[in-house]
């Protein structure tokens, strides 16, 4: 990227593009995500991002690592929401086994992810209010996903690396008295949301910051592949849950927010609109949790059957899928995780174009990309 | 429930800060009106002075000295107060803390331990830096800041210079320190820098016109520019318990207020309009390449102009010092650090604007509103002939 | 015209809004932890730094074979006098900087009722140097009185 000399046409005056590094250093890229801009003044006339500064090489690591094993890398890859790659590790595993997980397990798969999908999206919703600006509603949404740190170190002990979702169902059982804090937990951040509109969600300022801002077309949407929010943010109604339910996914009654043109606003709304449905979603599970055992009988030394299973899930951040291949050995052959940030990444060189340098961190923010899966 | 039940410590709080209150007023009545004391002070000295054997020119200097030495005290000890006072509102407004251990008493003494450590960093000018711009940039920013508070007027009769164009002297002084912004965003030699320092130029202008014009109708009622007459003006009460402040004024006080108001915050460069240093845009915008003393000065430079601003519009608006009770400079810092709260209680809520909007709100929002002020103004001065 | 005024009516009443809120919770208790003179206690499942009970292990090596990191080294204590291994350790090394903490050493762990190899609830710890994070434990030098083991089944795997 050569930065070139524009000239204003009818006169000699001329100015030069500039080539400004937005990262790895910089408070806003999440992470260390570098994207290499070419700026006219402070409109972008073009933009690539590099990403790899996070690049743990998990899937080869995958390849010396027993099944179990391996869900505790599982739990590395989009950190602020482990239980969902917790939970398509084990779908993953469990097809290739051919494990029915009981009742119970699903549920409270179900509530696990779910929860973290709030936890995630607040986190999205604290840290796009400080790419925007606003710096108070980031603590008070860390506030809120504190209690459910809380709720998941109460059962499974630790607070972003969960281990929590094994293969053939859960960790543990409940803890006592859990579902009670859940629900209390659950009463608590309701009223919260009315909050979040106000500071933010029809804040003027705003609402001026991002709507008609990074429009993602329904063409490029599907071109791209891009999924979970960002895809429903232009109006697609996409979700897995609804389309290819697993966990029993098809009990519970839950709609799917779309947006409408496909704006960062309309991004950043869909997500605001999943946590009120995900409180939905755990309120049914733990109304109708069912009794009985969580987990299903698994082999000690799991070593599936010559074979290879793909499995995928509606994460926070999109479709993650994983495509495992068996040699019938107790360690997978090869591993490929479908991540959703990375794929939806790669929208941002086309929508940036044309854009306001303000409305990068706008854009990139909105997008809710984890450096951690991107670069896995 | 906005009043929630108060614990313990509430209670013990509020108890603390009732008893501040009571002896911090009960000292200030004690001491009374701060600048016929200091005059008293000047004429007891004056003439010890004259019987020394030095030229009066050294006396004259050595009041100066005072003066000056005075106002930069004021300046440190309000600024740290403000720095403390904002990390504690933005604390407790995000269910935090804030500082609680420097100094024991919720952490009083922050601040002061931050100032030192500033002052103990290193100072380090980055290698494609211009030097002298790099060097000089912060001092432009800080001076003219300073030189503004010698015609704040802090009471009554407590005024370092009573210029006969008070008001025009802050507006025209306090324009000089984007020279020093955009210094220091060029001269950093970094990308980042140089575009915060551009659009704090571009900024600074556009908002100093509306910030102006706002105040226009004040100057066509009073008729003149010195700060101490506007205060003077707004003295007495209408119908017995209006105080006659401008900001009372029907319709015109409310909209200068507002438009003043709003350029002021943009003029200091604070959330919704800190686009100059914009933390997540341009990782700290101007300032990014400046550390240690350096940087403390910017620091300065901002809530010292957070202070200006405030005490302008408490000097424009609110009456000055004029209160009951209590001496005017009490009333006059109270009021000030009132219209301080609502900066931070801005900054602390609202999302940052974006260039191009802030540009559109200045010049097609706020630029014809205060014009429209004015005409209003002006119709009213003339038929009531006041 | 109207639809002027209501717009700014609109966008002051919203902004207002949004000051009405960060002013209530201004009032409201903080919810900080002053953390090292207030501390919370860790829910009962919480994984801490693990602790290694020398005594009841059988130096199985489920643990070793389990950790993801092979952070856990252990040597089984052999009888200096018959030259047979006893199921006893004679030294168990955990390297802290490569634990991961996820409990699936003490799920291996067949010991039983207590885990020799456990999380505790511990949380408070640092090392300077990473020589320190390779915690060993070793055998007590007292020599071993029984030659076959008789409370531990569990021989090694």
């Amino acid at each position: 990227m050569a930065t070139e000399l524009i000239r204003i046409p009818g006169s000699d005056f001329q100015t030069e593009e500039m080539i400004l590094n937005l990262g790895p250093q910089h408070p806003s890229t999440h992470g260390v995500l570098r994207v290499v801009l070419k700026i006219d003044g402070e409109v972008i006339t073009a933009a690539q991002p590099d990403v790899g500064y996070l690049h743990r090489g998990t899937e080869k690591l995958a390849e010396n690592r027993t099944y179990p094993q391996m869900l505790v890398i599982s739990d590395r890859w989009d950190y602020l929401s482990a239980m969902s790659n917790n939970l398509i590790w084990c779908l993953a595993v469990e097809k290739l086994l051919q494990i029915e997980v009981p009742l119970r397990g699903d549920y409270l798969r179900v509530i696990m992810v779910e929860l973290n999908r709030i936890a995630s999206h607040l986190v999205f919703f604290g840290t796009y209010g400080i790419d925007i600006g606003a710096y108070t509603p980031f603590l008070h949404a860390f506030r809120e996903r504190e209690k459910i740190l809380d709720l998941f170190e109460e059962v499974s002990g630790a607070r972003m690396t969960y281990n929590y979702i094994r293969i053939g169902g859960v960790m543990a059982d409940l803890p006592e008295d859990w579902i009670g804090k859940c629900r209390s937990f659950l009463e608590w951040i309701k009223p919260r949301f009315v909050e979040y509109d106000i500071l933010l969600t029809e804040n003027p300022i705003f609402k001026d910051r991002t709507q008609n801002i990074g429009i993602i077309s329904k063409e490029d949407a599907i071109s791209y592949a891009i999924t979970g929010p960002n895809l429903r943010g232009c109006g697609i109604s996409f979700d897995l849950r609804k389309d290819e339910p697993y966990c029993h996914y098809q009990d519970f009654k839950f709609d799917v927010p779309t947006g409408k043109q496909g704006d960062c606003w309309d991004r950043y709304w869909v997500r605001i609109q999943e946590m009120k449905e995900s409180v939905k979603i755990v309120e049914q599970a733990l109304d109708h949790l069912p009794t009985g055992v969580p987990n299903a009988k698994v082999p000690r030394i799991i070593r599936p059957p010559v074979g290879e299973s793909y499995a995928q899930l509606e994460a926070p951040r999109g479709v993650l899928g994983i495509y495992c291949l068996s040699a019938g050995e107790d360690k997978p052959y090869r591993v490929h995780v479908r991540a959703p940030s990375f794929i939806n990444l790669t929208i941002l060189q086309k929508i940036l174009v044309g854009m306001k340098l303000a409305d990068v961190v706008a854009i990139l923010g909105s997008i809710d990309i984890v450096l951690g899966e991107v670069d896995r | 429930m906005i009043f929630p039940v108060l614990t313990q410590s509430q209670k013990r709080s509020i108890g603390v800060l009732a008893l501040m209150g009571l002896i911090g007023g009960g000292t200030a009545m004690a001491i009374g009106e701060l600048g016929m004391r200091l005059t008293q002070i000047w004429e007891f000295l004056l003439p010890i002075l004259q019987k020394l054997p030095i030229p009066e020119m050294a006396s004259q200097i050595a009041g100066m000295v005072i003066e000056c030495s005075l106002l930069i005290g004021f300046i440190s000890v309000s600024v740290m107060f403000m720095v403390w006072w904002e990390r504690k509102v933005s604390a407790h407004m995000q269910s935090r803390l804030g500082p609680m251990t420097t100094g024991g008493w919720h952490g009083w003494a922050q601040t002061i331990a931050d100032g030192i450590k500033l002052i103990l960093k290193e100072d380090i000018i980055p290698e494609s830096a211009n030097s002298w711009v790099h060097r000089l940039a912060p001092v432009l920013v800080f001076v003219p800041a300073f030189i503004c508070y010698a015609v704040l007027p802090f009471g009554s009769n407590l005024i370092a210079v009573n210029l006969d164009i008070g008001v025009l002297f802050i507006f025209a002084i306090s324009g000089l320190s984007v020279l020093g912004i955009v210094m220091a965003g060029w001269g950093s030699g970094n990308k980042y820098s140089m575009l915060g320092g551009l659009r704090a130029a571009a900024q600074s202008v556009s908002y100093e016109i509306p910030r102006v014009l706002s105040i226009v109708p004040i100057l066509l009622f009073v008729g003149s520019l010195k700060l101490t007459d506007i205060a003077n003006y707004q003295s007495g009460m209408w119908f017995g318990f209006i105080p006659r402040w401008f900001i009372f004024y029907p319709v015109i006080g409310q909209i200068a207020f507002i438009i003043f108001l709003i350029s002021s915050v943009a003029e200091t460069n604070r959330t919704p309009f800190d686009i100059a240093e914009a933390e997540s845009e341009l990782v700290a915008g101007f300032h990014t390449e400046y550390s240690g003393m350096k940087f403390s000065l910017f620091f300065l430079a901002e809530y010292a102009y957070v202070f200006l601003s405030s005490g302008l519009t408490t000097a424009l608006f609110l009456g000055g010092g004029s209160g009951p009770l209590l001496p005017t400079w009490v009333w006059f810092l109270l009021k000030s650090f009132g219209i301080v709260f609502l900066f931070l209680w801005f900054r602390w809520t609202f999302p940052r604007m974006r260039v191009d909007r802030l540009m559109e709100f200045t010049w097609k929002f706020l630029m014809p509103w205060s014009f429209v002020n004015i005409l209003i103004a002006g119709a009213v001065v003339l038929a009531l002939g006041v | 015209m109207i639809n002027y005024f209501k717009t700014i009516y609109q966008v002051s009443k919203a902004l207002l809004q949004g000051m009405a809120v960060t002013g209530r919770w201004l009032f409201q208790p903080a919810i900080t932890v002053q953390y090292p003179d207030e501390k919370l206690t860790p829910p009962e499942r919480f994984r801490g730094t693990l602790v290694f009970d020398k005594e009841t292990c059988t130096a199985c090596n489920l643990c070793v074979k389990a950790c993801p990191t092979a952070c856990i080294s252990l040597e089984p204590y052999v009888d200096p006098a018959t030259q047979k291994r006893i199921a006893k350790v004679n030294w168990y090394q955990i390297d802290f900087g490569k634990c991961n903490y996820c409990r699936l050493c003490e799920e291996a762990c067949p010991t039983k009722p207590i885990k020799s190899v456990r999380h505790s609830h511990d949380y408070e710890w640092s090392m300077k140097e990473r020589s320190e994070m390779f915690v060993k434990w070793k055998r007590d030098p007292s020599p071993v009185i029984a030659d076959t083991p008789k409370d531990t089944g569990t021989k090694a795997a």
